[in-house]
Parts: structure tokens; C-alpha cells; sequence
């Protein structure tokens, strides 16, 4: 990441020094090019130094209020955890009102301009919908997985991940690639591919901040994206039989998810068997059972293997099935009681509250009373 | 949300809990949909989400507060609901604070 860095300022400096309007028409392509990408931030600074210049100003309004009209009306759940952006919408009608004075026979920006009002004048507007070339792109990438090409050479995959990667800076075919690689049992590559995703995804994310609107989601995807993709180098090196290294990435990964993702804790519990420490995986199988989700294959082996475990165990000797279902409860009361954060055991504070259609909204009748208070955004 | 609606049943006439959901929205018409759609037994108000955020300090929605009847905060839970058993938990919570006699 650093290195992209220098190199972008290496470019602008370059740039910098030829005349003034070559400057503005590479700002604008260059500004077009990173949000094709999706990447919001960098796109949006080229795009604004674009705007000004006279030579391009109409062209880069028009693509900043695209911009702002996606962001505004079209973002929700674009990208998992992304929301639209209300408080950008005075903005996308802004920036287009611009283009269309800029140059009032620009046909492009008049189109742009009536459908944001629309959207502005409309109850709802739905979500941009998946753009086809991504779609076919992902689905070439999953192609290339079933290749029997790609049973000898990892290059079939990695080809396939760049393809898609260079239309949309997202992290998904970086943990996709290194799956079906460690799938053909290229661990090598599978491990630079996700260790590579893992900077991608900070990247994306960063360059999306406002689309995720709170700092807890920006900063449960960052972890998320980064617990991806230690998991995946953790259970690629396990699969080399690499156990010291391959135990240092999987509890990465753990401490990235909080103990919350069932097959990074079944991939623990995995590794600790293949350690000679039922013990330890007796621990990641329960961790793994207690949390929701997670492929119905991957649960049933981990009950598979608890059950082995625990063959013989005097603790079992009611049965397995009751024993099971009470560590599992332990397990969520604990959680439950580890949950508890905040302003826990300090007064409420004062809250200026209004009813949903905006008059004051009397709360005196809740006073003594044990409250239940929600916080929620529809989105 | 239906898990707060299936435990709102049990307090409805309860004359010592109340329930509120505090919305962070900043888009009205999405707000008034989205409610529409869910159709809330409970009440609903609206609260400034930045303001809402600092105070009662969360940083991610949906996060409950359960407060006692002398008006601690006595427990604050954040996040979805990763471990399948939020119908036994609201009561809970409840039924812990209601057993706790009020002092003032």
C-alpha cells in the first residue's frame, strides 16, 4: 500500500510539470478509472481537481454528481455493510446543476440532472443494481476453479482473480482465488493471494469510509476483511503441515473475529487435534457449535470430532447430547455476561427525543420504569 | 427485530417496563417505510444519530440499553445476534431489573 502511495505522488508530480490542461484531462480520466473501481475517495479528489479547470469542469461535475447520486440514493448494500448517504444528495444535485451550467448543451448532465431530481422527489429508489461485466467476471473466476487446467497450473485462477480485481477494487476474488487454490492444493499461491487481499480490503474500505456510516461497521469490516484473510493463510499452512506458523495466522484471525467465526474456530480445532491437544480443540469444536452460521458440513464434523473426543470421557458419561447442549449454554452465557459494555452502571443520560413525524416527543411517562431502549437505523 | 416484538407481547400490560426504539435515521421517507413495513407494536422516536452516539456511547446499530427503575443503565448490548438465542435474552434482562427493588 505504501508503495502505491509514492507512486501516485510520483505521477502527480510528474504530471504536474506538463501544461496545465493535459494536467486537468488525466485528473478527470484518472478521477472516471478509480471509481469504476470503486474507489470513492481517490476518484472524488482527481475528479474535484479536474472540475477545476475550465476545459474539463462539465465532464467532471457531471461524474462527481453521478458520484453523489449513486452515494446518496443507490448505495444500500451495494457492498455488504454499505448505506446510503442522505446528507451527500444536496450535493449530487449540486455538482450536476454545475456540469449542466458549465456547458448547457452537455446531454449527459441534463439526463443526470432530472433522474437525481427524481430520485429527490421519489418515496424510495432502489439500489443500483450489479453491474454485468462484474457478474461475468466473478462467474469467469469461478470457471476457472472447475478448469481442469487449473488442476496443474495455478495460473489459470490467478489470471482470472486479476481480471476481476482490476474491474473492482473489492477484496471478494482475492479470498475467492485463494480458496480454489487451496482447493488444487497450490498453497503458496494461495497464501501471496489472500495475504494480498488482506491489503486490498483495508484499502477498499478506507476508500468507502462514509458508505459504511458508523465507525463500529468501517471498523468490523476492516477486521473483517483482514480475519479473511488470515484465516485463509492459516489454513493453507496447516494444510502444508506448517503447524507453528499455521497456529500464529488462525489465532490472528480469532482475535480479529472475537472468537465469533465458526470455521476459523473449526479450523483451530483442527489444527490443535492434528496437534496432539484435544484439549485445546475440544475448546475451538465448542466455540465453533455455540456461534450460528456456518456450512452445514463444517458442524457436523466438528460434532464428529467433539464426539470422538469425548469417547470414554467420565463428563460424558451421561450422554453426549446433554453434555454437548450444556457446555454449548455455558459457552453463550458467558458471552452474554462478556457483552456487556459502555455506559453500563452509569445514569442515562438526557436524550432530546422526537416522534417520527418530528414534534417533541414526551418521555415523562417512562420515568420508574425498567425501559428497553432500541437504537436502529432502518438501513 | 422480531425477537423484540415476540418479548414485547410478554410486557405489553406491564405497567413496569416500556419499551422505545430510538431511530438514527436521517432519511424520513426511508424511516416511515421501513415502519410501515414492520409495523412496530411498540412506540418509535427519532433522536439526532450523532448526538445519540456520543452520549450514550455506541458506534454501531442495533444497540440496546436496558435501564434499571432509578434510571441506570445497566446493560448495553451491541450488534446482530451471532449466538441464536435472543428470544430467552430480552426477558432476561428484563426479569433481572425487575427484581431488583427500586431505591429512589
Amino acid at each position: 500500500m505504501h508503495r502505491w502511495v509514492v507512486l501516485t505522488c510520483a505521477v502527480a508530480l510528474a504530471v504536474a510539470g506538463v501544461g496545465a490542461q493535459s494536467t486537468a484531462g488525466e485528473q478527470l480520466s484518472r478521477g472516471q478509472a478509480f471509481w469504476n473501481q470503486r474507489l470513492a475517495k481517490s476518484g472524488i479528489a482527481a475528479l474535484e481537481a479536474a472540475a477545476n479547470d475550465p476545459a474539463t469542469a462539465a465532464e467532471a461535475h457531471e461524474a462527481l454528481g453521478r458520484i453523489y447520486t449513486f452515494k446518496g440514493w443507490q448505495e444500500e448494500s451495494v457492498f455488504l455493510g454499505w448505506h446510503d448517504e442522505p446528507s451527500v444528495r444536496e450535493k449530487a444535485l449540486a455538482e450536476l446543476r454545475a456540469a449542466v451550467a458549465a456547458d448547457p448543451n452537455r446531454a449527459s448532465a441534463r439526463e443526470a440532472l432530472r433522474a437525481a431530481e427524481g430520485f429527490a422527489a421519489a418515496e424510495s429508489v432502489d439500489p443500483a443494481p450489479p453491474r454485468p461485466e462484474i457478474l461475468a467476471l466473478d462467474a469467469k473466476l469461478q470457471e476457472a476453479g472447475s478448469d481442469p487446467k487449473s488442476a496443474s497450473d495455478p495460473g489459470v485462477i490467478l489470471a482470472a482473480v486479476e481480471a476481476r480485481a482490476a474491474a473492482q477494487a473489492d477484496p471478494a476474488p482475492h479470498f475467492t482465488g485463494a480458496q480454489l487454490l487451496i482447493d488444487r492444493a497450490f498453497y503458496t499461491q494461495a497464501i501471496a493471494l489472500a495475504e494480498r487481499g488482506a491489503a486490498v480490503s483495508d484499502r477498499f474500505v478506507d476508500e468507502n469510509l462514509s458508505a459504511y456510516q458508523l465507525t463500529g461497521k468501517s471498523q468490523g469490516f476492516f477486521a473483517r476483511g483482514r480475519a479473511a484473510a488470515a484465516d485463509l493463510v492459516g489454513w493453507a499452512l496447516f494444510l502444508q503441515k506448517d503447524y507453528t506458523r499455521a497456529k500464529d495466522k488462525l489465532e490472528e484471525a480469532a482475535r480479529l473475529s472475537q472468537d465469533q467465526d465458526v470455521v476459523n474456530q473449526f479450523h483451530l480445532g483442527e489444527l490443535a487435534r492434528a496437534q496432539n491437544a484435544p484439549g485445546r480443540a475440544r475448546e475451538h469444536y465448542l466455540t465453533a457449535l455455540s456461534l450460528a452460521g456456518g456450512p452445514a458440513p463444517l458442524r457436523q464434523r466438528a460434532t464428529q470430532a467433539l464426539s470422538a473426543l469425548q469417547a470414554g470421557d467420565p463428563a460424558a458419561a451421561g450422554g453426549f447430547d446433554a453434555w454437548l447442549d450444556a457446555e454449548l449454554s455455558r459457552r453463550r452465557d458467558a458471552r452474554k455476561a462478556a457483552a456487556l459494555t459502555g455506559l453500563v452502571d452509569r445514569p442515562l443520560p438526557k436524550l432530546t427525543l422526537t416522534t417520527v413525524d418530528g414534534r417533541s416527543y414526551d418521555t415523562s411517562g417512562l420515568r420508574g420504569k425498567v425501559l428497553l431502549l432500541n437504537f436502529f437505523a432502518s438501513w | 427485530m422480531p425477537h423484540l416484538k415476540a418479548s414485547f407481547a410478554k410486557y405489553r400490560s406491564d405497567p413496569n417496563v416500556a419499551f422505545l426504539l430510538i431511530s438514527i435515521d436521517e432519511d424520513s421517507k426511508r424511516l416511515q417505510r421501513y415502519l410501515d413495513e414492520m409495523k412496530f407494536p411498540f412506540p418509535v422516536a427519532r433522536v439526532d444519530g450523532a448526538i445519540a452516539q456520543q452520549l450514550m456511547g455506541f458506534d454501531n446499530t442495533p444497540t440496546t440499553f436496558y435501564v434499571d427503575r432509578d434510571g441506570i443503565v445497566r446493560y448495553q448490548l451491541t450488534g446482530g445476534e451471532a449466538h441464536g438465542d435472543s428470544p430467552n435474552r430480552v426477558p432476561w434482562f428484563i426479569e433481572q431489573l425487575l427484581s431488583q427493588p427500586k431505591s429512589r
